[in-house]
């Protein structure tokens, strides 16, 4: 797990690399400012900090079954004596792990 | 009625710009209510979250004060719902650079020259998003800070807009 500050250091390498940047205002396309570049760093060390602490719940999210589907398999495994259901939401846990 | 949408400022980005800002120095303050139009939102990178703030004397309000709440109609699967408090942005939705994975959406601004209230939006989107499924989004937002401000400003949380149309309405009282 990367610290914020080792998350800023990877941000500002990839905004150096990325340089340079432009914003478009008033019909416009003009390179960022010093406090643009240094908002744009904070700002993508922050957005991996938010992925690297909270990315897994979006990703369990998109990757659980439709409740109709989960509801489905639930039945199913009550008539059959299968883990349908059980072995989906693992695999969904699994594949998308909480930080440790 | 005719003629009740103003045009105060449209940005049309055909090069890859990090960020777009409507209004600013085109701000028009004589409105009560704003309609923000967005069309063809396309990435440059692939599998990136679609951001707004709104700007405060032109540059973007980064302060963790965004509150937003929007219902996630998905066409793949079960409808969920979407919130965050004090955040430093509003997340419109995930986007891609595959299939046309691209943010459509029509946003209403509220309070925006009142120095002594917060400033509103309500938004509905619709998009593709990174996994090309798509996304409704409907739902509002608020800066909770009691200050005028003056437009707002797009970006993606990494890499550049590649292109779309973004415009600026006045509402006529």
């Amino acid at each position: 797990m990367a610290t914020l500050d080792e998350l800023t250091t990877e941000a500002t390498a990839e905004i150096e690399a990325a340089k340079p940047l432009y914003k478009q205002v008033n019909n416009e396309r003009l390179e960022f400012t010093d406090d643009d570049y240094a908002q744009a760093i904070t700002d993508l060390a922050n957005s991996k900090w938010q992925e690297q602490e909270f990315g897994y719940i979006q990703a369990r999210q998109e990757a659980y079954g439709s409740i109709a589907d989960q509801l489905d398999m639930m039945y199913w495994d009550n008539v059959n004596g299968t883990t349908t259901w059980k072995d989906h939401i693992a695999q969904v846990k699994s594949d998308n792990p909480k930080p440790v | 009625m005719a003629g009740s949408l103003i045009k105060i400022d449209e940005e049309i980005v055909s090069s890859a710009v990090a960020s777009v800002t409507l209004g600013g120095t085109d701000w028009d303050s004589s409105y009560d209510v704003y309609m923000v139009r967005i069309n063809n939102v396309l990435p440059a990178t692939d599998t990136v979250n679609f951001r707004l703030r709104f700007t405060v004397s032109g540059s973007a309000d980064d302060s963790s004060n965004y509150d937003r709440a929007f219902k996630n109609l998905r066409g793949d699967t079960t409808f969920g719902n979407t919130s965050s408090t004090n955040a430093d942005h509003i997340n419109i939705g995930g986007l891609g650079t595959t299939g046309q994975e691209m943010s459509n959406a029509i946003l209403y601004l509220f309070n925006f020259n009142n120095a002594s209230e917060y400033s509103f939006c309500t938004l509905e989107a619709t998009t593709r998003n990174d996994q090309s499924h798509l996304r409704g989004f409907q739902g509002g937002a608020v800066l909770t800070v009691a200050q005028a401000t003056d437009g707002v400003n797009f970006s993606m949380d990494s890499g550049n807009i590649d292109s779309g149309t973004f415009v600026l309405y006045g509402l006529k009282k």
